[in-house]
């Protein structure tokens, strides 16, 4: 197959390396490189090679915007992979339309939208908000004490909890939310708080480097994570090796994919990842959602036999494609992907065991106002049986 | 305002039948995958939707020539749903149209899948807002004029039997009482018969 004869395919690369979200965005760079490089070692597609065109928005997300119409204007990139917040996404979408771009958003978000122009491989609020409401609510009870980071996500991910609590006639003992930047201080004054309320749980939206700060800021107010544990669903491996294994054992996450799922493909795909960088390097959702989305990507232009976007449209809806967390598949109305979520307990060594998972494929549902309840996250299973005699409720 | 309504109208969004009155075209295709995405049944007309289904709670309505000059008989009825009008010209008579819709979101054409959901929220809210108005309108003008009567007959009591005004009221009051009526309908036949002889 001839690759030097043809014009490489360009991709566009939007992947923060600084700023508040750089250290999740990292990974999703990194997982973009490992997925093109697998395609252009088994020859490309088309029978041309894919090369990423990287740019650096610095978690800024007027930059997004200016920086993807750089890319389709000078260097006539008509796909792109990136944005991490949804204030990035939003500002980047009227760009994508405008001149018929396609973005493959590898995040989860606050569901409530769609774009013909965005293929969006994260997780939407009832993949995993809604499950991991009904898991806590169902195994702690429900006192719950929430805190996020202030932008849109948060707030709609505290309405499906709220919901929840409301329902079960539970309280919300406190909802906070903190600037992106909110310092040392302000994490530590909020633990203080939040201990003083004794909460059953507490649940957790904050993003970016806000994470690690609020878990710290939990464990010296002296909080007892298998008592007291801190559940949300934006925290992942990542950041538990930011905040440290000693501080993250024992709080619980959801997510479609764990870097502890046991399975072939993706054990071989995080071994591929740590040869190429290095033995420590770490794998989250947003990695995986980033490495299967460029491999759905290359798969759709080999079926479209183009990588024109409107041809490319065509195809994605109902592309299958066996991802690390088990088998995927994009909506064939909403651009959303159909997902495994997975609810997880940090154990000692900064890993995910995981404590309860979808039975199947779960449809994302962005437009969902009223959610019905996951009956596989209220399955009654002990947690970790020596110490949950002291923690659960159920 | 109660902040809780808006968002139980959201709440039923999976039960609402909506009509979809539009040409199969791009944007009636955008349409409709949105509002199935969104979660709603809709039912396609075009042009001509003489009736509307029973549990219709929203119409979607194209204003364009070919609607123009068609009458819809439900349009302006008491029991009408809320109507949003996809809007593809400017022009003074198609402004014209969408004003005699009494309508509160008009969406643009060409159509984004975005903006609908507000869109169907503003009208559904705002329909409930002005239908209860109405009804509180009604029920004000209702007790308005009872008040008028119940004032007259008053005074035509004060006239014809010289008791202080407050004395005609308790006569209406036990008059109503003894009768099992209500003081307005006491009062309406007293204004009658002094009508009646007042000839």
């Amino acid at each position: 197959m001839s690759t030097s004869s043809q014009m490489p395919i360009r991709i566009g690369v939007l992947y923060s390396e600084s700023g508040v979200t750089s250290a999740v965005e990292r990974t999703q760079q990194r997982a973009t490189v490992l997925a093109v490089e697998e395609i252009n070692a088994a020859g490309g597609v088309l029978g041309r090679e894919i090369a990423l065109v990287y740019r650096d928005p610095a978690s800024n997300p007027s930059r997004y915007a200016a920086l993807t119409e750089a890319l389709i204007v000078e260097k006539s990139v008509r796909l792109l992979m990136g944005c991490y917040m949804s204030s990035a996404r939003k500002a980047v979408i009227p760009v994508v339309e405008r001149h018929n771009a396609l973005l493959f958003y590898g995040t989860p978000y606050e569901g409530f939208e769609y774009s013909r122009n965005v293929i969006y491989s994260g997780a939407a609020p009832n993949q995993n908000a809604l499950p991991i409401a009904e898991y806590m609510l169902s195994r702690f009870g429900s006192r719950v004490a929430m805190v996020g980071s202030d932008y849109v996500c948060p707030y709609e991910s505290n309405r499906v909890m709220s919901d929840l609590i409301f329902e079960r006639g539970g309280t919300k003992v406190s909802e906070t939310y903190l600037p992106l930047h909110a310092d040392w201080n302000t994490y530590r004054d909020i633990a203080r708080r939040i201990k003083a309320q004794s909460p059953d749980f507490i649940f957790s939206t904050v993003v970016g480097d806000g994470i690690p700060l609020l878990y710290q800021a939990f464990a010296s107010a002296g909080l007892d994570p298998y008592r007291t544990p801190i559940a949300g669903h934006m925290t992942s491996e990542v950041e538990v090796a930011l905040m440290g294994n000693d501080v993250a054992e024992g709080h619980i996450s959801c997510a479609a994919y764990f870097q502890s799922i046991d399975s072939v493909e993706n054990r071989r795909v995080v071994q591929k990842y740590q040869n190429r960088y290095g033995s420590d390097a770490m794998t989250n959702m947003c990695w995986e959602a980033a490495y299967f989305q460029t491999h759905l990507l290359a798969l759709a232009i080999r079926r479209a036999g183009s990588d024109d976007p409107t041809l490319l449209m065509q195809v994605l809806p109902g592309l299958e494609f066996d991802a690390p967390q088990g088998r995927v598949r994009l909506d064939e109305a909403n651009n959303h992907t159909y997902l495994r979520p997975r609810i997880g307990r940090v154990n000692a060594s900064g890993q995910f065991d995981i404590i309860a998972s979808a039975p199947d494929l779960v449809r994302a549902d962005p437009y969902v106002v009223s959610h019905g309840t996951p009956a596989w996250a209220t399955f009654n299973e002990p947690v970790t049986p020596a110490r949950m005699a002291a923690g659960g409720k159920s | 305002m109660n902040a809780r309504t808006p968002q139980s109208s959201l709440k039923d969004l999976r039960s609402l039948k909506v009509a979809l009155i539009h040409p199969q075209d791009q944007d009636g295709d955008e349409l409709l995958a949105q509002l199935a995405r969104i979660g709603c049944s809709t039912q396609v007309f075009w042009p001509d939707a003489e009736i509307l289904p029973d549990d219709c709670g929203l119409v979607l309505l194209a204003v364009r020539p070919e609607t123009l000059s068609i009458h819809y008989p439900w349009i302006g009825t008491a029991n009408a749903p809320p109507i949003i009008p996809i809007v593809t010209f400017e022009n003074p008579i198609t402004i014209e149209a969408v004003l005699l819709l009494n309508a509160f979101a008009p969406i643009a054409s060409p159509v984004r899948a975005f903006g609908l959901l507000t869109a169907i929220a503003v009208a559904l809210n705002q329909h409930k807002f002005r239908r209860s108005r109405e009804r509180y309108i009604e029920r004000l003008e209702r007790k308005s004029a009872d008040q008028r009567t119940i004032h007259q007959a008053t005074s035509i009591l004060v006239k014809n039997r010289g008791v202080s005004e407050n004395d005609a009221y308790q006569l209406l009051r036990s008059q109503a009482m003894s009768k099992r009526e209500s003081i307005e309908s006491i009062a309406a036949q007293i204004v009658r018969a002094q009508a009646a002889l007042s000839f």
